[in-house]
């Protein structure tokens, strides 16, 4: 029972005649790093959600260290830490506090807390603003504080819902450290959404999720290697002339986006390079060769690219909404 | 339990810490007490004390008699008010961390209740700062007596706004909701206004709303009506009855005490079901 910490069967949920998620089932092993990658809409948030009680499934089943989803809530929830998409840090109170708070949430004996708000303040690095309101904390630091939190009961599963969206490339690699750090400190199991691709790339598994179904569920590797190849990144003088010739002598699919850039596969990239310039005969402007990365392998099961600018206006609006400052 | 106290404890915090609605809680009582009051005082001497200068009724001194009313109205609304944390914990998104914790339903709710009542006695106390300049005499077995009756008026009144508060989505909604509430249970309680001579229909709704109960306890705690010549105590309306039945301080406090239970019962059902 302890090896798998989380398992999932046919797990579906719908607002009224609307299918979030379309039955949905995962094993998790205890320590895993488990991912799950998804555009925006794609049920990752409300698939989380019913995973950690917050609300009722459909129909299936899930059981969190062995306690059943529904019936067990609050096994569920004293064996889970949760970081949400949205902040739910009180803004008006210290670090401290908001922590000292979640000690008594949890139950948590009164002679370990001062030493376990000390030991997840140190892990996030926010030990010296530890007395200071949320209020004036950047949202980085907002986000490490809500790590803090989640950790500070020794959960056994972590649930991370897109913990570095909306913050800055340097943040996130930060935000990333932590949460690797975690995985060896602590070894527990983590699972976390997110709609970046290389954020997914340190995960143990990733499951691809579309429209409410999971459409893969491998190592980051292997979902590389079923994309077939390399990927070779070419622009032309004339895209439309290059496309049609590559097709033709090499028989592979060329994708272009932006007007600027043709995008195909081939095996053994490298060779396939130093050949292909040299007898090409359309004259190349840039050439990139590179390995492929997990966003060529949502293109490849969807057709689709996995980006920002997909998000829906109202979407954006939304997310905006919730992170915004109160 | 750890969980009712951390619940009661946050918000009790966060009152004491936001200055802004401290000093504005004095706002409104302030204006009531003082300039509508004092203004008024004049016009209701006359009319309750009659053109004759001596007898009983000369006695009547407006402020004095709104000043039991004013604490009511005081503890009333930051009772009731309270709630609305409910409400923006969850447009902040606070409430999911409470509701995905271990906690059982019924602690958050009683310590949402507890921590709004707490802070409304406190309001109800500070309204205390006003009585060197009215000129009510409050002795110390008053304020002792103030306190466990401020506080069980406040319970009741907390039960009630949490009851409105998980059936409401926005702060908003809440506020207009309240604010609809509050002010005809206000007017109908005695609070403002000694009720005396009022159609039946009217009659009745004083008679079926808590704040009328309320209020009279603290009337019969601060004027101590016993000691008043009956003519005055009639004006001043405080032989509150009903169906001829003179309605004593322990029936009140019963009848509070029985609308609390039954409003914190409510409230926690309803916020038990609730989803974050
Ligand atoms: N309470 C709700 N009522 C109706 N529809 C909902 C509700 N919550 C979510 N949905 C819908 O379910 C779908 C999945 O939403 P979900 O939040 O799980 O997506 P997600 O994968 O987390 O997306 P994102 O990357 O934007 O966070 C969306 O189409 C959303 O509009
Ligand atoms: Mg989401």
């Amino acid at each position: 029972m302890a090896e798998n910490i989380v398992e999932v069967k046919g797990l579906k949920k719908h607002y009224k005649d609307f299918e979030a998620v379309k039955g949905v089932d995962l094993v998790i092993k205890e320590g895993e790093i488990f991912g799950f990658l998804g555009p925006n809409g794609a049920g990752k948030s409300t698939t989380i959600n019913m995973l950690s009680t917050i609300i009722k499934p459909s129909s299936g089943t899930a059981t969190i260290n062995g306690y059943d989803t529904v019936k067990k809530k609050n096994d569920v929830r004293a064996s889970i830490g949760l970081i949400f998409q949205e902040q739910t840090l009180d803004e008006k109170l210290t670090a401290n506090e908001n922590l000292m708070l979640h000690c008594k949430f949890y139950n948590i004996e009164k002679h370990k807390r001062e030493e376990r708000i000390q030991e997840v303040l140190e892990i996030v690095d926010l030990t010296d603003k530890r007395s200071n309101i949320v209020e004036t904390f950047s949202g980085g630091m907002k986000r490490r504080l809500e790590i803090a939190r989640g950790l500070l009961h020794y959960p056994k599963v972590l649930f991370l819902d897109e913990p570095t969206v909306g913050l800055d490339p340097q943040t996130r690699n930060h935000i990333w450290e932590y949460i690797l750090k975690l995985k060896e400190k602590a070894g527990i199991t983590i699972f976390l959404t997110t709609h970046y691709m290389d954020e997914s790339e340190i995960c143990d598994r990733v499951a691809v999720m579309d429209n409410g179904k999971l459409i893969a569920l491998d190592t980051p590797e292997a979902l590389k290697n079923n994309v077939g190849g390399d990927i070779i990144e070419i622009s032309t003088e004339d895209n439309a002339k290059a496309k049609k010739r590559i097709e033709e002598t090499y028989n592979t699919e060329v994708s272009e986006s932006d007007n600027k850039t043709l995008t195909f596969q081939v095996n053994k990239g490298s060779e396939f390079l130093v050949n292909f310039v040299k007898e090409f005969d359309i004259s190349i402007t840039s050439v990139n060769l590179r390995r492929p990365t997990l966003n060529d392998v949502f293109l490849n099961l969807t057709g689709r690219e996995i980006r920002e600018e997909t998000m829906s206006k109202r979407d954006l609006a939304k997310k905006q909404m919730k992170r915004g400052p109160h | 339990m750890e969980g009712v106290i951390a619940i009661w404890q946050r918000d009790v915090i966060k009152f004491f810490r936001d200055r802004a609605r401290l000093i504005g809680s004095f706002a409104m009582p302030f204006m009531f007490l003082i300039l509508f009051g004092s203004g008024m005082s004049g016009a209701m001497s006359s009319m309750i004390g009659g053109a004759e200068s001596a007898g009983p009724l000369a006695d009547f001194d407006f402020v004095e008699f709104m000043f039991p009313g004013i604490i009511g109205m005081t503890v009333f609304n930051t009772a009731i008010f309270s709630a609305m944390s409910v409400v923006q914990d969850r447009e902040f998104g606070y409430m999911r961390e409470i509701l995905v914790s271990p906690m059982s339903r019924v602690s958050i709710a009683i310590g949402k209740v507890l921590g709004g009542s707490t802070v409304a006695l406190f309001q109800g106390l500070m309204m205390l700062i006003f009585v060197p300049f009215i000129g009510v005499t409050i002795t110390f077995s008053m304020v002792l007596q103030l306190i466990p009756v401020m506080f069980l008026v406040a319970f009741a009144l907390s039960a009630i706004g949490l009851l409105i508060a998980t059936t409401l989505k926005t702060s908003q909604g809440f506020q207009m909701v309240i604010q609809i509430l509050i002010f005809p249970m206000l007017f109908l309680s005695g609070a403002l206004f000694p009720l005396s001579g009022m159609p039946t229909w009217m009659n009745f709704l004083v008679k079926i709303n808590p704040l009328t109960y309320s209020v009279d306890m603290f009337k019969k705690i601060i004027l101590q009506p016993e000691q008043m010549a009956p003519a005055l105590r009639e004006a001043m309306g405080l032989n509150l009855s009903v169906f001829n039945h003179v309605i004593t301080f322990s029936e009140e406090v019963i009848v509070v005490s029985l609308l609390s239970v039954i409003f914190i019962v409510l409230a926690t059902v309803r916020f038990s079901k609730s989803e974050a």
